[in-house]
């Protein structure tokens, strides 16, 4: 009896304990070997993780009766999560070219659709801006921005309106994204703003 | 009289036979929290935290303030902070000692400099938990806060109303 017991008890610990071990699953969709190497090589590491939850709550303190108030918790209240990583080096080469198409290729599923495709071979740096397509709507933005001495990562997820994004701007290191948003905004449609890049992506590579 | 010798020294031996389990956490740098955290820093870095005094009244007083907008705050100082802190290690004990349910929402941390940030979340119904940890040159603050968004934008508009209708007074 005794034994059996025993038998029953080391039984459940040896199922429960691989999951217990697992360590929490990282809310970026990000190779987590790659953003530890980054953090680990980085002088100044700025991480911002904005979950659903987190932006139900900022939301609520938007002022409802101010018009940029109400756009911005509009535009909040519908995403799933911003995230954001910044990576600032001492020196230029302390992250690889392997590391950013890995990056790349975390965002290299089909309803990952790439809208911009910069690199300038004289400074070395390069912008890649993809949007996550379902059913057509836009449901996610993943922006890396690589300088010599500097990675930025960017990702939004959840049903976005690129004219709404200018509203982003306010939100510390989201600026860029609120350009993006402005350039959405003076196209005459949609269709047309993404067909441009995506234009000028094809471009960019048939001249590679 | 042994009667009377006797009833001290049992109380006094239960007393620290109850009060040992913290002490020797304490003593560990254990615990989980806000006191587990401070406690960690303390053992950690050898340096002591400077509790501010009536922290539990002013934290009444914020919470009546602002309808229960803020409360559970609690803050710890540690000043002439000197000691070298590996960003990764620091983020690591705090997020050790919190345990589940705390998600990190923000963290920026440099290398060289002696400037460590992290927020933490914690939902908790309406409410939202906050603990921060900010190192910034020689200074080290551990703020936990526990914050209902409702309550407290209910508060800052009545201020923002007061406000304005001030500088219409005034003009």
């Amino acid at each position: 009896m005794k034994h059996r017991v025993a038998a029953i008890i080391l039984g459940t610990a040896a199922l429960v304990a691989p999951a217990l071990a697992q360590p929490s699953p990282s809310p970026l969709p990000l190779p987590s070997p790659v953003e530890k190497q980054l953090a680990a090589r980085a002088a100044n590491v700025t991480e911002v993780t904005l979950g659903k939850g987190m932006l139900d709550f900022a939301a609520r303190f938007m002022d409802n009766n101010d018009k940029d108030q109400v756009a911005v918790k509009q535009l909040i209240e519908g995403l799933d999560g911003i995230y954001v990583r910044d990576y600032e080096f001492d020196k230029e080469g302390e992250y690889s070219m392997d590391q950013l198409e890995q990056l790349r290729q975390a965002f290299g599923t089909p309803e990952w659709t790439p809208m911009v495709h910069e690199h300038e071979s004289k400074s070395g740096e390069s912008t890649d801006v993809m949007m996550k397509m379902i059913n057509g709507e836009p449901q996610g933005i993943f922006v890396l921005d690589a300088e010599p001495k500097e990675l930025t990562i960017v990702l939004i997820l959840g049903p976005i309106r690129l004219d709404q994004l200018s509203e982003l701007k306010g939100l510390s290191g989201l600026g860029g994204l609120g350009a993006l948003g402005d350039a959405a905004k003076d196209k005459p449609g949609k269709d047309k703003a993404s067909k441009d890049k995506t234009d000028d992506k094809a471009k960019k590579e048939g001249t590679q | 009289m042994n009667r009377h010798f006797w009833i001290p020294i049992g109380v006094a031996a239960l007393c620290v036979l109850l009060t040992a389990p913290w002490w020797v956490v304490r003593a560990a740098g254990g615990g989980g929290g806000f006191d587990g955290v401070v406690n960690s820093i303390e053992s950690r870095y050898h340096q002591r935290a400077m509790r501010i005094p009536f922290m539990g009244l002013a934290s009444v007083v914020a919470g009546a303030a602002t309808h229960g907008g803020v409360d559970c705050v609690r803050v710890a100082e540690f000043e002439h902070f000197s000691a070298p802190v590996d960003g990764e290690e620091l983020n690591r004990m705090v997020e050790e000692r919190l345990g589940q349910g705390w998600e990190r929402m923000i963290r920026e941390t440099s290398r060289h400099g002696g400037e460590q940030t992290m927020i933490f979340s914690h939902p908790d119904g309406k409410r939202m938990g906050l603990f921060i940890v900010d190192l910034d040159g020689a200074e080290l603050n551990v703020v936990q806060v526990s914050v209902d968004a409702d309550r407290l934008n209910e508060t800052i508009i009545k201020y923002k109303h007061h406000d304005h209708d001030d500088e219409h007074t005034s003009e």
